[in-house]
């Protein structure tokens, strides 16, 4: 470890309604691997994001090789030496690897792009950094961790300094992770300074030298990695003030019926052999990192996406769902995390997506009964509280809780008893959310059972009558809401599965 | 301006329709001042006769357009149509009331093709539209033998189609188009398969999420369109008498630039039946006066191509206004 290269002080960074960045520091040492971690939201890639100038920062300074800087864009930073290799790579699979690394400032002779310069320079690069790939290769028949490899290469190629790895080995193997290492340890080796962004505790405490804790977009602390435990970092990560006290006990009847029960669900790579029971008046959270397939799995059970394997049984018969239309019909409502994307259509009224899902009780003869449609939307604005001038609004003119209680009031007017809330409170502010808490409070009273997804642990511990924990598509973990500590979810989510 | 978007009738009407109905005027006085021969009956019962086949096939692709799609056979589809089913009449002797159905179907089954391979394998509908075209204007020659067909005079025994056109001076054509931009205009905006396909043109995925079979809604604008188009090539031979193979795509760009410059949105989810009615009698207008100012055909191509162009391009800025 030797002098500092990078420093970032005081940075400071707010978008509407989210102090996302509240002051933080981070420093780099040359010859270093720094480990960055936190939660999912605590502000890990904004920090990150703020430092390559994909987001202009508030305020505070950013610190390179003794000169205070201000980066623009990605490509300033790059020009300088800092760079990002991210988690979904940016390649393009139908170049070479060559081609792909020299992309935007290939080698010319004449106004003919020179492959063979190209290639030389590339087998230099990986010679240096001890990889066995071919140049002349199509990017697209490498496998993940080679293409990994290639991106390292390239950030290498722009004379790095500072190289900042976002979760590299999400996608990877095992024999992947080793051989990332090794490149790792080269350059650390070759006294660049280097950011680790992982969710992986084991790897932590392999790789890396120091580890910086993020929460919530403020600054925790610096511990070195050696010094440490995996239980000193997770109580940083995990260790705020509950603002909400979480749920004393659950709310279910203990002799509440099963609705819907899930077994040995199957779904591509990010749901792997998943199996849950929900019983009546149930809020089940899923809780786990970003990308630990809950909203695949969601998906899967809803007939979103297919499924390989696996049975579903509601009330306590087996159904088969191939389609959305098939999970509909079964009683089961799903509430994206992107409303805009998946739960709305903009260009049309509330009534209108109020009875988006059940259109047909809404027909008389030929045509659809409008003042009826009018009637019920009216019936699940008031029920709901839905700020709304009218019903014949359009929904695009609705904030995100409202356009979400559309949303809510599309299954209940569809009178589904199974509720999917797949990040119920994403990108609304803090009064809306109180609202959609009691609001899905209510329903389980009713005798609605929820699924809640939610990568926010103060809304898993408040909501949840029981937890479910998964992580890299597999269940981990399920517990009720009486033993349900920070802690005890935040190992079951990390933990690492051999 | 602001005071007249605000007049209630003109909000129920639509700002845009009531500019279009100011445009279908103004222009009709401008040939009027500019070309004397142009004032009278004969001239408006002739832009008519272009304005019914067009009418059709526009409210057809109305539709298709609505669902975020695009159908670029329709066309020559309307000729393939004409063809098959005149075909039949002239030189097998079928009698003209089954003809009439052959047509139909003829649109019917290319729209449930079309239709088909767009919802269900999922085809662009650009390529989609595009092979059709061609498989169109293939069948249409292969069946008549690449001759050209012409249906019976008024005044013959099977002449009793052409009074759907017109019976003397009565423009029936009118009525009959009238009448189904009504129909379509209900299947639209107040029926489920309406609703269904306006909303999966503007958010197709969420729809589907809703538990709605949204294939079976996509294809269905293509098959209402196939029929319309079927329509079309009995109002076309009901005005022209004569088709020949191998042509038709001229009339795409022409029912595309009605339906667009009527308020329909290329991007989908947004759609008028009267700006489309509106829409295409400004281009059959056009095409008349253009051909009575002694202008040749050659000119009308050029004019609906910036037509559509235009009419594209302030959708395009309009949306962009909105986000």
């Amino acid at each position: 470890m030797g002098e500092v290269i990078l420093t970032m002080k005081d940075i400071d960074k707010s978008f509407p309604g989210v102090h996302a960045l509240d002051h933080v520091s981070f420093e780099v040492q040359k010859g270093e691997v720094h480990a960055l971690m936190g939660e999912n939201g605590a502000g890990k890639s904004t920090l990150m994001k703020v430092l390559t100038g994909i987001y202009t920062k508030d305020s505070g300074s950013i610190i390179f090789e003794g000169k205070e800087v201000e980066f623009h864009n990605a490509r300033e930073a790059q020009d300088a030496g800092v760079v990002i290799v991210h988690q979904e790579l940016n390649m393009l699979g139908h170049l070479t690897v060559a081609q792909n690394i020299f992309i935007g400032r290939e080698f010319k002779k004449g106004i003919k792009i020179d492959d063979k310069k190209m290639n030389e320079e590339a087998k230099k690069l990986f010679d240096k950094l001890n990889i066995d790939i071919d140049p002349t290769e199509t990017m697209s028949n490498l496998t993940v961790g080679k293409q990994q490899m290639c991106e390292i290469a390239k950030a290498i190629s722009h004379d790095a300094k500072v190289i900042v790895f976002d979760e590299p080995s999400a996608a990877l193997t095992e024999a992947e992770i080793q051989e990332l290492f090794k490149i790792i340890n080269d350059l650390r080796k070759q006294n660049l300074g280097i950011v680790y962004i992982s969710h992986r505790m084991d790897e932590i405490k392999v790789i890396t030298d120091r580890v910086t804790v993020m929460r919530d977009g403020t600054y925790v602390g610096t511990l070195i990695t050696k010094d440490c435990t995996k239980d000193d970092i997770i109580n940083m990560m995990v260790g705020r003030v509950i603002y909400e006290d979480p749920k004393s006990k659950s709310m279910v009847a203990p002799d509440a019926p099963v609705v819907l029960k899930v077994e040995h669900l199957n779904a591509g790579k990010m749901v792997q052999d998943v199996s849950f029971e929900l019983r009546k008046g149930e809020i089940l959270g899923f809780s786990g990192l970003m990308g630990a397939g809950r909203t695949e799995t969601a998906r899967a059970i809803f007939g979103a996406d297919p499924k390989q394997s696996g049975k579903i049984y509601v009330n306590g018969k087996e159904v088969t769902i191939n389609s959305p239309e098939d999970a509909v019909k079964c009683g089961i409502g799903y509430l994206s995390e992107d409303r805009k994307r998946y739960g709305i259509v903009v260009q049309k009224t509330v009534a209108e997506n109020s009875t988006m899902a059940f259109l047909e009780n809404f027909v008389k003869g030929l045509f659809i009964d409008k003042k009826a449609e009018k009637d019920i939307a009216q019936k699940y604005v008031d029920s709901l509280a839905t700020k709304t001038p009218s019903v014949d609004q359009l929904v695009v003119n609705l904030s995100g809780g409202n356009q979400q209680k559309v949303v809510i009031a599309k299954w209940l007017v569809r009178d589904c008893d199974i509720l999917i809330f797949d990040e119920p409170t994403r990108g609304i502010d803090v009064g809306a959310k109180n609202e959609i808490y009691k609001l899905m409070n209510k329903l389980a009273e009713e005798g609605k059972s929820i699924i809640m997804i939610s990568s926010e642990m103060t809304e898993i511990l408040r909501m949840s009558d029981r937890i479910v924990v998964m992580c890299e598509g597999k269940k981990t973990g399920e517990i009720g809401i009486e033993e349900a500590k920070q802690e005890t979810i935040m190992n079951m989510a990390t933990r690492e599965i051999k | 301006m602001e005071k007249i978007k605000q007049n209630p009738l003109v909000k129920k009407v639509g700002f845009n329709r009531v500019v279009l109905c100011c445009v279908l005027i103004l222009m009709y006085v401008l040939f009027c001042i500019a070309s004397p021969n142009f004032v009278g009956l004969p001239r408006i019962l002739s832009a008519l006769n272009y304005a019914y086949f067009l009418g059709f096939l526009s409210l057809g692709v109305t539709f298709v357009i609505a669902t975020g799609g695009i159908d670029f056979s329709i066309g020559p589809v309307m000729f393939c149509s004409a063809l098959v089913s005149g075909y039949c009449l002239t030189s097998y002797g079928m009698p003209v009331g089954v003809s009439l159905i052959i047509s139909i179907a003829v649109g019917l089954l290319f729209g449930i093709f079309n239709g088909y391979l767009v919802a269900y394998w999922s085809v662009p509908p650009f390529i989609v539209s595009m092979a059709s075209m061609n498989i169109a204007k293939g069948v249409a020659s292969v069946f008549t033998k690449t001759q050209s067909v012409s249906w019976p005079q008024g005044a013959s025994d099977q002449g009793w189609f052409r009074k759907l056109v017109k019976i003397g001076n009565i423009p029936v054509g009118l009525f009959i188009f009238i009448a189904v931009a009504i129909i379509c205009a209900m299947i639209l905006n107040k029926t489920k398969a309406g609703r269904y396909i306006l909303s999966l043109g503007s958010n197709k995925e969420a729809v589907r999420l809703s538990g709605v079979d949204v294939k079976k809604w996509e294809m269905l604008a293509y098959v209402i369109c196939g029929i319309l188009v079927g329509i079309a090539a009995i109002f076309f031979v009901g005005a022209y008498t004569t088709v020949q193979p191998g042509y038709g795509d001229q009339y795409n760009n022409e029912a595309i630039a009605g339906c667009v410059m009527g308020g329909t949105s290329m991007a989908g989810g947004l759609a008028s039946i009267a700006g489309t009615v509106i829409g295409v009698f400004i281009i059959a207008l056009l095409q008349e006066g253009i051909l009575a100012l002694g202008f040749t055909k050659d000119y009308q191509l050029i004019i609906t191509g910036i037509i559509v162009i235009v009419a594209v391009y302030a959708d395009v800025v309009a949306r962009r206004r909105k986000n």
